[in-house]
């Protein structure tokens, strides 16, 4: 018998004085379990109190202001990708966020366990780092907001303190009207986790002529990875074939792929270059 | 055909198992019981130096903790008993039972197991068949000829766990030599996993008696008891197989397994103990496929005609023979290699090796989709490369009526070229789906056809009817339905014998004590033995209808009338079936398929399964069987190996083990050619093993007709194809 | 010792349990309530078993501890049943409706929607969530929406006949 506590504070403070005062390997963050869960099962995390957000107010809040969507931790990827909110302001979050796992993982996954969970092949960092998203760490000591990249550090290692909870994800508006996109390659079966997934972000002037450009790939890298030498690429001329190539070149030299079922390390990092070029050409093309 | 598919009443066990209230072995509940788990080796091969249990025992609602020092029964095994209940001395595979387990819930179980200590002291280890066949490599076993039921003797290398060697017509490399063309290819099918979603399970009970009564997750309940007696050193009669559903068996579920184990922990406790795997042991350390290396040496003449075939094949048959059933624990499926063709020089051997791996067993057509994707793949190979077009190369090969099989069969009926000629039509009726905007130019197509033939067996099976006072008729068999519609077709053939309305037929399995014989459900066997006893049961009831004067009654007032004045009666027939039928199946399947120039994905575009049928005895359930059929053979095609690294398997879970899911299918077209010639009094063909075998060719011959390149390995990865498409960079 | 205890209801009644950290709603159903027609395959979320209906959502039970179910409405194949046979009063908001069970039920068994069964329980759940929040989905969505729901024995194409029969059924009805 290995007694085990759900239990759920009814505010912010509360659970982060609760989160302050233990000991990580007893406390754990539970978001809907389905990245935990497993690992409960065969006994790889043995906590003595789950630690659940459901009660704490605003948690479960989704908003869009002036300033950008903000989106509370314990949304569930389903409801992130029915919101007309989420449809309307940033549709390739929604549809994204429709694509992670099955149906029952979606009822359940928050977004803020899919960003703390940091298996670098999950679908939604990459886009979120092609939306400029930002992450919000709340503990007693304070509140800090980061960008995504930097809250990314290896695979399931995130800059989160022990005593840190995600609270929210914010993506500015100036990540809006954007022409976006986002591959998820699953050569094997649609249910896998990507081999690679690759998401880009542009935007365009009227001329043609690239302004802005974010494109960051999943699957490929230690963790989910933007790569600024493929942005430099793109931005300010016109999006032509070479300019999309050599974007694409610059992806295949930055990732850091590794062997597994769903690829070996060589053919990932030639498909992160293959689904770059082919994002970036469907981008450009785009009236 | 109409009147017989009993009208839309359905599968038999469909209620049942829609409310949720077919018990699987999972979910038997006995008071009292206990649950087991089990101990098991980290290491491939490994001498036990010392096994410390204090620990484990020492948790309070721990009952037993066995090791293999305190279990006296025999080793086991459905032919060759060469597996110990649990290991002594020496573990031979990762993933072996070392100890056992038996406590109060399934969680402290395993938390007990957790504790158990075990030294090992490694020893070498072999894990390639090629290689354990050589002089000089570790003997996985020190004398494996001196295990009951061995085919092997002292001369043969001490890793051989089996050869077989088919032989038909003049010598095979005399006429290769005088071949003018000769193609030689090496193919690999790797280990795969049945993917039956029900774990394995058992749950058994060593009665005060001293007897035994068992449920399992086993789709063979007579054999199982026959081998559980010659273990435990039981009389037959004193063990008791209770009826009980099987989730899914696909050649993997006829083995003891872990009953053996189960049995000790009831003995050792006094307790009923149930013993459920989970799924990552499932996938590790049951009987999975054998990997397979086959080499195929082709020769055609200059007509364009096939003169002779030489089969080698390797195959991994792992640490123990335990779980194959064939006489010389070897698949019979090699020895359909080229069978759909007239080729007058045949030879074939399959070597099935020991190695330190996990233990393999049969699934679905066992060794026929290793032969057929070798052997489909250097047809179509030897086509393309004379400049014919391959499905014109196989039809001037085919098989027609009245030619002798590659062996020498004399098969009453050949019919490739029929059912070759309807898949080709449906395929042509079928347009390739438009090219999509901008990625028109990123998908080359192609198709390809692969033709398989399979030949029906007999076996033994009993059925028993008991006559009701309502007018009602219940239907005794031996055997679950593990999902294949057996007591469905039963019950559709006792209808339409005695004309009885839906409804009035009920089948029911028997326990082991019930009825005397059955050879189980496997081979595809079933439908045709037990349709059979069940029409000869019906008739020996109308005989006895007639005896009692009851014959001129309708029916159901004949029954219910027979039951009143013998309320004891059951009318029992058996049919045995042991003599060649020379009956067989044919089954073309023709792949539509793209693929990505740029990627390597292989998209199945529309896929064509034709087949050769005879009578249907039951509609709904053929089509699930061809259906269910084929898209496992898409499985094998495109997803599913068993990965091994240094012995062990690495895909323990579904994400690595990847099984098709609805999304990832293309249209599937079904075209039966009926007017066949099947066996018995309904005149059937089987179907359970057809619809899964040549997908896999077929799919790589149509990546072969799209981008030219030959995929001579299982699945077909997009990695694969890639990488054959751009060689260089593959080196890179 | 033995830890806290919770409370949660299973089919509609109140049900006691230890809160065990090794023991998950899967368990627990089958193990200790009996409910044995919620079956247990891969574990970890992929094959759909599992599949029970937790506060409006279908969830894989191999994957949620029971002291995180405490308090929370959970529902079986066996209430399931339940609803279909018209033995529930005062379902939930949420849970399909009693007709749609039935046309489920029914589609399945002239479809030929299973075999084995093993996967039987799971895959009606998934049609009667997915029917129930759109009666007649576009094949793509049936497709994606039941990706989760493994069957080793149909090849999927009884399962998908059965959706389509159910919603023609269901739709004919929900329209007035
Ligand atoms: C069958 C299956 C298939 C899947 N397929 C995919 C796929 O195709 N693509 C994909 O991207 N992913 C896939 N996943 C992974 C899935 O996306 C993650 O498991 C899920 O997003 C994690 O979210 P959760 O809320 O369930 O996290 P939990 O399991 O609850 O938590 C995950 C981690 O985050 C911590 N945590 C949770 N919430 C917070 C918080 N607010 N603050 C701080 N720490 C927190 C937890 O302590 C834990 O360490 C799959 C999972 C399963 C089970
Ligand atoms: S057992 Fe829960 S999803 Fe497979
Ligand atoms: S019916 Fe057997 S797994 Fe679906």
């Amino acid at each position: 018998m290995r007694p085990l506590e759900y239990v759920t504070p009814h505010s912010l403070a509360e659970a982060l004085e609760r989160l302050a005062g233990s000991d990580p390997s007893e406390t754990v963050v539970w978001g809907g379990g389905t990245a935990l869960g497993p690992l409960l099962r065969r006994g790889l995390v043995r906590p003595r109190v789950l630690l659940g957000l459901e009660r704490v107010a605003g948690l479960q809040d989704l908003s869009l202001a002036e300033d950008g969507l903000r989106v509370g931790a314990l949304v569930r990827l389903a409801d992130l990708s029915r919101s007309p909110v989420v449809r309307g302001s940033l549709p390739l979050l929604a549809e994204a966020a429709g694509r992670v796992g099955n149906v029952r993982v979606r009822n359940a996954a928050t977004l803020g366990g899919h960003l703390a969970h940091a298996d670098p092949a999950q679908d939604l960092p990459p886009v979120l780092l092609a939306l400029d998203a930002q992450v919000r760490l709340e503990s007693v000591r304070g509140t800090r907001t980061l960008p995504l990249e930097r809250f990314l550090v290896g695979p399931l290692q995130t800059a989160r303190a022990d005593d840190e909870l995600l609270t929210e994800v914010w993506v500015p508006a100036a990540a809006f009207g954007r022409r976006t996109a986002y591959v998820r390659f699953t050569p094997r079966s649609s249910q896998d986790y990507p081999t690679v997934g690759v998401a880009a972000s542009l935007r365009v002037d009227a001329d043609g002529v690239c302004r802005e450009a974010r494109v960051a790939v999943g699957g490929a890298a230690p963790t989910a990875l933007r790569v600024p030498a493929a942005e430099a690429a793109l931005v300010g001329g016109r999006l032509t074939r070479e300019r999309c190539r050599d974007a694409a070149a610059q992806v295949e030299s930055a990732v850091d792929p590794w062997d597994d079922t769903r690829g070996s390390a060589r053919y990932k990092r030639a498909m992160a270059r293959v689904w770059t070029e082919r994002v970036l050409e469907d981008l450009a093309s785009e009236a | 055909m109409a009147e017989f598919h009993a009208g839309g009443e359905g599968r038999t066990d469909a209620w049942v198992k829609l409310y949720g209230q077919a018990v699987y072995a999972g979910d038997v509940r006995v008071p009292g019981m206990l649950y087991g788990a089990l101990v098991r080796s980290p290491y491939p091969h490994a001498r036990i130096l010392r096994i410390r249990t204090e620990a484990a025992r020492s948790l309070p609602g721990v009952h037993a903790v066995l090791t293999g020092e305190d279990v006296r029964y025999g080793t086991y095994g459905r032919r060759v008993r060469d597996m110990p209940v649990l290991a002594r001395q020496v573990v031979r595979f990762a993933g072996e039972r070392v100890a056992a387990v038996a406590a109060e819930s399934p969680e402290l179980a395993r938390e007990a197991a957790a504790l158990v200590e075990v030294d090992y002291e490694p020893l070498p280890a072999v894990f390639d068949p090629e290689e354990a066949l050589r002089p000089g490599a570790p003997r996985v076993h020190e004398a494996p000829w001196t295990y009951p039921g061995a085919v092997t003797g002292p001369e043969d290398p001490p890793n051989l766990q089996s050869r077989r060697v088919w032989q038909h017509g003049e010598e095979v490399e005399a006429v290769l030599a005088r071949c003018r063309y000769v193609f030689d290819e090496t193919y690999f099918v790797p280990a795969a996993h049945q993917g039956y979603l029900e774990p394995h399970g058992c749950l058994a009970w060593w009665k005060p008696d001293g007897s035994v009564e068992v449920w399992a997750s086993n789709k063979s309940p007579h054999r199982l008891r026959a081998q559980l007696s010659a273990c435990l050193g039981l009389p037959p009669d004193r063990i008791r197989v209770m009826p009980l559903y099987v989730g899914g068996d696909f050649g993997g579920k006829g083995s003891p397994m872990d009953v053996p184990v189960c049995v000790a922990l009831s003995e050792a406790t006094g307790r009923p103990v149930k013993l459920v795997l989970d799924y990552e042991e499932d996938l590790s350390c049951t009987n999975p496929r054998h990997a397979s290396k086959v080499r195929v040496r082709l020769g055609v003449d200059g007509e364009g005609r096939l003169r002779a075939l030489d089969v080698r094949a390797v195959a991994n048959g792992g640490a123990y023979a335990a779980f194959k059933p064939a006489e010389h624990v070897n698949l019979n499926g090699f020895g359909e290699a080229g069978n759909t063709y007239r080729i007058p020089s045949v030879r074939i051997e399959s070597l099935i090796a020991y190695t330190n791996t996990v233990p393999r067993g049969h699934m679905r057509s066992p060794g026929s989709l290793e032969a057929n994707f070798a052997v489909e793949s250097t047809v179509d190979a030897a086509a393309r490369a004379l400049g014919i077009d391959p499905l014109e190369f196989r039809l001037r090969n085919v098989l027609r009526t009245g030619d002798l099989g590659t062996l020498g069969e004399p098969w009453v009926e050949a019919r490739g070229e029929e059912v070759a000629q309807a898949a080709a039509a449906a395929l042509r009726e079928s347009e390739p789906q438009a090219p999509v905007g901008r990625d028109g130019g990123r998908w080359a197509r192609g198709v390809g056809f692969a033709f398989y033939c399979r030949a029906a067996h007999g076996g033994t099976t009993e059925v028993a009817l008991l006559p009701q006072p309502d007018g009602s008729l219940v239907v005794r068999v031996p055997f679950p339905d593990q999902g294949g519609g057996q007591h469905t077709v039963v019950r559709n053939v006792v209808q339409r014998e005695l004309g009885l309305p839906a409804g009035f037929v009920r089948v029911e399995q028997a326990d082991t004590s019930q009825l005397a014989t059955d050879s189980g459900v496997g081979g595809s066997r079933v439908s045709l033995t037990a349709s059979a006893a069940a029409a000869s049961a019906c008739a020996e009831l109308r005989r006895r209808l007639e005896e009692e004067g009851l014959a001129q009654l309708p029916v159901q007032a004949a029954l219910a009338e027979l039951a009143r004045r013998w309320p004891q009666e059951v009318v029992r027939a058996s049919v045995s079936v042991d003599e060649e039928l020379w009956v067989n199946s044919v089954c073309v399947q023709a792949a539509r398929v793209a693929v990505d120039r740029d990627t390597g994905q292989v998209r199945v575009e529309e896929l064509v399964t034709a087949l050769d049928v005879a009578e249907v005895l039951n509609p709904a359930s053929h089509r699930a069987q061809v259906e269910g059929g084929v898209v496992m053979g898409l499985g094998s095609a495109l997803l599913e190996e068993l990965v091994l690294e240094d012995g062990r398997v690495v895909s323990t879970n579904l994400h690595d083990y990847r099984l098709p899911s609805v999304a990832d299918l293309p249209r599937l077209r079904v075209v039966l050619v009926p007017g066949g010639k099947g066996w018995g009094p309904h005149g059937v063909k089987p179907v359970g093993e057809l619809t899964n075998v040549a997908v896999a060719a077929a799919v790589a011959n149509g990546v072969a007709d799209a981008v030219g390149v030959r995929v001579r390995r299982l699945p077909i990865s997009a990695e694969e194809v890639y990488q054959l498409m751009h060689p260089r960079e593959g080196k890179a | 010792m033995t830890g806290a205890v919770v409370e949660l209801w299973v089919n509609g009644e109140p049900v006691r349990a230890a809160a065990d950290g090794a023991e998950f709603l899967a368990e627990f159903l089958r193990e200790r309530l009996g409910l044995v027609g919620t079956k247990l395959g891969c574990g970890i979320g992929v094959c759909g078993l599992c599949t029970v209906w937790m506060d409006g959502r279908l969830v894989s039970s191999c994957l949620v501890p029971v002291a995180v179910a405490a308090g929370r409405q959970v529902w079986t194949v066996e209430g399931l049943v339940a609803l279909a046979e018209g033995r529930v009063h005062n379902p939930p908001p949420g849970l399909p409706r009693p007709e749609l069970v039935r046309a489920v039920h029914r589609a399945f068994v002239q479809c030929e929607g299973l075999q084995c069964g093993i996967c039987t329980a799971g895959q009606v759940w998934a049609v009667c969530a997915l029917l129930s929040e759109e009666p007649v989905p576009p094949e793509g969505r049936v497709r994606e929406f039941l990706a989760g729901n493994l069957c080793r024995c149909t090849g999927y194409q009884g399962i998908l006949r059965a959706v389509q029969q159910a919603s023609e059924e269901w739709a004919q009805r929900a329209a007035p």
